[in-house]
């Protein structure tokens, strides 16, 4: 296979992976402090599993990042891949993938430093995760080769509409305390 | 549920999104309904620079291809047949079709 058309092969096939693996962790994560859901609140085990979920959507999302930089096509600079809506064509699409990297990072990073911070601040930060994942869709939506293809695009809104009701169960629901 | 079981069954869902997700691009390179169509690079220098030879119109490709994709096979346009006793002519060709 022609290098690069693997590199093109393996950007989507880790795009839509490393966007199912963020929405199983987001999902784990609110089902923990969903009123709805407060059967879930002590299971360590979904604990884990949104702690475990970091270790498998970061090489994901890495290897789509790295793999669209090797991609010529798609003329993605390293500089893009931080600074967001700098791509010269569809700077939007491209850009809210660049928002949603840069916000879930600062994310991941502040929990991992969560001893060592407020833990008001530290939950605040934890919120844009929604920010995240809206950019994240919305990026999906706007530049996912893929997302036309039916079976990917009902697990890509299933995913989201999943997420979507717990954040509106948790508004109206509340939510249960640390 | 035990702690492993949870995570082996996410790492399976995302194993096998992902060994789909491959599998479903490799059978699809080009995708014509994808909402972004960048412009090849390498296809955009080399016309320039095909552009900047040849001083007459040009049109870009018809067609855009990456990189190690099978270009698909052209079909021949319509040909005109003549009856065997019909020959050219030196005459000036008719374009005006308008009849009173």
């Amino acid at each position: 296979m022609d290098p690069q058309l693997f590199v093109w092969i393996v950007a989507r096939a880790t795009g839509v992976a490393g966007y199912i693996a963020l929405c199983l962790s987001i999902l784990s994560g609110i089902a923990l402090r969903t009123s709805v859901l407060d059967f879930l609140a002590t299971n360590r085990a979904l604990r884990s599993l949104h702690d475990f979920m970091t270790w498998v959507w970061i090489p994901l999302g890495l290897a789509h990042a790295g793999s669209l930089l090797l991609d010529k096509t798609a003329q993605i600079a390293p500089l893009d891949l931080v600074v967001p809506f700098r791509v010269s064509y569809a700077p939007l699409a491209i850009g809210l993938g660049t928002l949603s990297l840069d916000i879930v990072a600062v994310i991941t990073i502040t929990s991992w430093l969560r001893r060592r911070l407020d833990d008001r601040a530290w939950r605040w930060i934890h919120r844009a995760s929604y920010v995240a994942f809206v950019t994240l869709f919305l990026h999906a939506l706007l530049s996912g080769t893929d997302f036309s293809s039916p079976l990917i695009s009902s697990i890509s809104w299933s995913a989201a509409l999943g997420i979507g009701l717990l954040a509106v169960s948790r508004i109206f629901f509340g939510r249960l305390p640390e | 549920m035990p702690s492993w079981s949870l995570k082996l069954s996410a790492l399976f869902i995302t194993l096998f999104v992902l060994a789909g997700s491959f599998d479903y691009a490799r059978g699809h390179v080009k995708n014509s309904s994808a909402p972004l169509q960048p412009p090849i690079a390498d296809g955009a220098a080399a016309s320039g620079s095909a552009a900047t030879a040849s001083p007459g119109p040009t049109i870009g490709p018809l067609l855009t291809t990456r990189p190690g994709q099978r270009v698909p096979a052209t079909t021949p346009g319509p040909r005109l047949t003549l009856a065997p006793g019909v020959q050219s002519a030196s005459l000036a060709p008719i374009t005006l079709t308008h009849t009173s």
